[in-house]
């Protein structure tokens, strides 16, 4: 029997559904057409892979303790709070030689630094995309309160995201807890409220290559994907009063009885081919710097996924907030789009 | 009347399971605190409804209230029409029937993508209008509380037609029939004859489109461009980003409260809706 | 007033129908952008030769069915139930009825959440997890109480006197209801089924928090695809599921014609 009859005879065998099984619950849009296939047919098993449009709809499924699935891909503000709360299970570094491809800044990171529990995967910030026939080029958040602006900015539809610009324009921390700071900060989005045409997360992309927007508060990946589409009209700038950054990672849930076969997922992600063909899909920017040399030196040098790092400097890491905090910043923001 | 127990057996296990038991979590968890990422704890607090009393909410209730209505007012004033048309339309009543509720098994957000897409700036009716010449600047015809009705009207428009259908369906022709002996003119007959005996489908419908429409908040968040909040919004808020579910229990809880005084004030003897 | 009404009705479906053309023609667009640039059938290529999305198709096909069929008929006994005098004379049942009131008014994500609560509360004592069965009731349950409105409406105005007199002839209490109130309410039962079929087939608020790994439904797919952007593969398919249902529903007239 040869290597190929074999392989598809093992493909439809695990076809059938009677081969092992691993469960990966990730958010859309996340991986390439063939990295389920090409892993199911390597290892002979059979993955059921959903999708989530949100942590909060993730976290409701999985705190029970038996929700049945076996990988997710927390963000970084969440891990901790997710160990805290007993539902990761610790990683087995035996079984992921190879986290070494990962980027420098990523192999001890600030929200897990012996990377017991997550393995950072794809990651990303926060800046402004603006078309270019305005004449002028936005630069730092506060130019998004320019009356120039009025009926064409669309800021994201995420409360720590608008909290984030403002507190930017006031010299304070993404991350404040200061009800003080919160108070000043929701009024500066108050004052901007007029001026915003919508609040949209990944939809403005299309009315960004439209031009029914001007200028947006936008994640890395949007822009990468709109200036992508309408190179000549589109540009991006990271604020110079410093932005947010987010970093979404792989981890296993301690429910999960195939602890094995996940960790093999995970190394099979940090496979420098496997990322580049993820991020040549998604226009995302990989944590892992081995994937770099097989990307395109469109991707390798878009300066919206990977700008270089000065400009990165000035980002700031998410944190997970406090209960009261959370309770501040939800009110607050409330009284926003009432 | 055994038989009578017996028909209603089922759905009463059912509503035991479906609703009564998860809505006795969602009283419980009312009187909790919130727990740090999601779920409860104790102690047991009152403040989730004392928060209630926040100016700010009672804006936003009223808001809601108010978008509510009129897009109900709109589906009765377009469906009443129409569920005419296809009651007497013979023998083709299940065919035009079905046409009305095709476009419904399609997506909802599809559909209100595709009406976001019609309404756009650059969309198709402000470049036909602009091409015509009628105007010279595109409306702003989405991202308002216009946009919003009419993402309202159109989703919950089968909830109106199919009630009143089946009240209009069985009206008796010759009742009508008889109006027109005594002198009646059309006009007439339909205020005066038709109308209010099909009050039971009106208030079905009025009710079935009415109470989704105050709990709505997709409709608000694609075409309203999330700027405005509807109680909805700030609910599905409390149970996904804020993390808050004994808040957002005790607000559902108040909301569910005012709907079924309402349903109560409207209700006329003899007629309940159940 | 005929002519009027017809005039009338023609824009009413125009109104329905007209995204949903827009849909159509631009699911045949090469581009994936809202200008059109030529005829392809690209997109419709992409839906065939994604798995998750045929699977969550026949998933959310075979729930909208089954909690279909269940509704309507406890929902229909139910009415009728609702309906009929106790012997005492009195006629309803007040905590059923304020249930289904309840069930209306209350609003989906609260539904939702506290369906996963309880269903995860229940799983703790028994060796199950969230799946096809959970959905299922759920649906189930926020069907029911459309299923009632619609029947009771007609009910209301069914001539009582008519069993009694299948009474006084000679039949059961349940030959009375099957053999000469159903007969009357068939209309309604259609009109019940489709609305709960619709309200199944649609859900994607509670359908997304009490789904197991194994029930993604079509909702919860396109919810995904849709909030990335425009996406012609979602206009693909709902023109797909408009032709086929459109399909279905000549094809059964034609049947019943005959």
């Amino acid at each position: 029997m040869n290597r190929r009859t074999f392989l598809i005879g093992g493909a439809t065998a695990v076809a059938c559904g009677r081969g092992p099984r691993l469960n990966v619950f990730n958010w859309s849009d996340y991986v390439a057409p063939d990295t389920i296939p090409n892993f199911e047919r390597e290892f002979g098993l059979r993955v059921r892979y959903g999708t989530y449009e949100s942590i909060p709809e993730m976290l409701a499924k999985v705190m029970s303790g038996n929700s049945g699935w076996d990988v997710i891909f927390p963000s970084a503000e969440y891990i901790q709070p997710m160990r805290d709360m007993g539902l990761l299970a610790r990683l087995n570094h035996a079984w992921l030689p190879n986290l070494s491809n990962l980027d420098r800044q990523f192999q001890q990171p600030p929200w897990d630094p012996g990377l017991e529990w997550s393995v950072p995967y794809m990651h990303g910030s926060t800046g402004i995309v603006y078309q270019k026939n305005l004449g002028w080029s936005p630069r730092a958040w506060s130019d998004l309160w320019d009356t120039r602006l009025a009926g064409k900015l669309t800021m994201l539809d995420d409360p720590p995201e608008v909290f984030a610009a403002c507190l930017k324009t006031l010299g304070y921390s993404l991350n404040s807890a200061d009800p003080r700071q919160l108070k000043a900060a929701q009024q500066r989005a108050i004052a901007q409220k007029p001026l915003v045409r919508a609040y949209l997360n990944a939809e403005v992309r299309d009315q960004l290559i439209a031009g029914d927007v001007a200028a947006a508060q936008a994640w890395a990946v949007t822009a990468a994907q709109a200036i992508a589409a309408a190179p000549d009209r589109l540009a991006f700038s990271f604020p110079s009063e410093g932005f947010p950054r987010y970093a979404d990672n792989v981890a296993i849930l301690r429910e999960s009885s195939r602890l094995e076969a996940a960790h093999h997922f995970i190394a099979y992600l940090l496979r420098p081919r496997v990322a580049a063909a993820i991020v040549e899909t998604t226009r995302t920017a990989a944590c892992n710097a081995a994937a770099l040399p097989f990307l395109p030196e469109a991707l390798r040098s878009d300066p919206v996924l990977y700008p270089p790092a000065e400009i990165l400097a000035r980002g700031e890491w998410f944190t997970p907030q406090s209960a009261a905090s959370q309770r501040l910043r939800d009110r607050l923001w409330t009284e926003i789009k009432a | 009347m055994k038989l009578r127990n017996l028909f209603l057996t089922p759905a009463a296990a059912l509503m035991v399971v479906t609703l009564v038991a998860p809505l006795a979590i969602v009283c419980v968890y009312s009187v909790l605190t919130r727990g740090a990422y999601g779920g409860v704890e104790l102690p047991w607090t009152i403040e989730n409804f004392t928060r209630l009393w926040d100016p700010v909410y009672g804006v936003i209730f009223l808001r809601s209230f108010w978008i509510a209505a009129v897009a109900t007012a709109f589906c009765l004033v377009l469906g009443f029409p129409l569920a005419m048309f296809i009651a007497r339309s013979g023998s083709r009543k299940n065919l035009y029937l079905s046409l009305v509720i095709l476009p419904f098994w399609t997506s909802f957000l599809i559909r209100t993508y595709a009406w976001m897409f019609l309404l756009r700036d650059t969309g198709i009716i402000n470049s036909a209008l602009q091409a015509l010449g009628i105007i010279r600047e595109p409306l702003p015809l989405l991202y308002n509380d216009g946009a919003v009705i009419l993402g309202l009207v159109y989703g919950f428009l089968p909830f109106m037609v199919l009630p009143l259908y089946a009240t209009l369906e069985r009206l008796d022709p010759s009742l009508l029939e008889a109006a027109a002996d005594l002198g009646a003119r059309p006009r007439d007959t339909l205020v005066r004859v038709t109308l209010p005996l099909c009050a039971p489908g009106i208030r079905a419908g009025a009710i079935l489109v009415f109470v989704p429409c105050l709990g709505t908040y997709l409709t608000s968040d694609l075409l309203g461009g999330s700027k405005t909040v509807l109680i909805g919004n700030v609910v599905q808020n409390q149970f996904t980003a804020a993390r808050d579910w004994p808040f957002g229990a005790a607000l559902s809880l108040a909301l569910m409260a005012i709907a079924m005084l309402l349903l109560f004030a409207v209700r006329k003897r003899g007629e309940e809706l159940l | 007033m005929r002519r009027g009404l017809a005039v009338y009705a023609v824009f009413a479906y125009a109104f329905l129908h007209v995204p949903l053309l827009i849909l159509a023609v631009f699911s045949f667009n090469s581009s994936r952008f809202s200008v059109w640039q030529g005829f392809s059938l690209q997109w419709y290529r992409a839906v065939a030769a994604d798995g998750n999305l045929l699977e969550s198709a026949g998933n959310s096909l075979i729930i909208a069915i089954v909690a279909t069929a269940i509704a309507t008929i406890v929902g229909t006994l139910a009415a009728y139930g609702l309906w009929k005098p106790r012997r005492s004379g009195k006629r309803g049942s007040t905590w059923l009825s304020g249930s289904m009131y309840l069930s209306l008014v209350t609003p989906e994500i609260v539904t939702g959440a506290s369906l996963l609560a309880l269903f995860q509360w229940i799983f703790r004592f028994m060796n199950l997890r969230l799946g096809m069965h959970t959905v299922i009731l759920a649906h189930v349950g926020f069907s029911l109480a459309y299923v009632v409105v619609v029947v009771l409406a007609r009910l209301r105005s069914y001539d009582r006197t008519l069993e009694e007199a299948a009474l006084d002839l000679g039949a059961t209490e349940f030959g009375a209801f099957y053999r000469v109130t159903l007969p009357y309410l068939v209309p309604a039962i259609a009109a019940a089924a489709m609305l709960a079929f619709t309200v199944s087939i649609d859900d994607y608020v509670i359908t997304s928090l009490v789904a197991g790994v194994d029930s993604q439904t079509l909702p919860m797919v396109i919810y995904a695809m849709a909030r990335r952007g425009v996406n012609p593969a979602l206009n693909a398919v709902s023109t797909l599921v408009v032709f086929g249902l459109g399909m279905l529903i000549i094809l059964s007239e034609r049947l019943r014609r005959t």
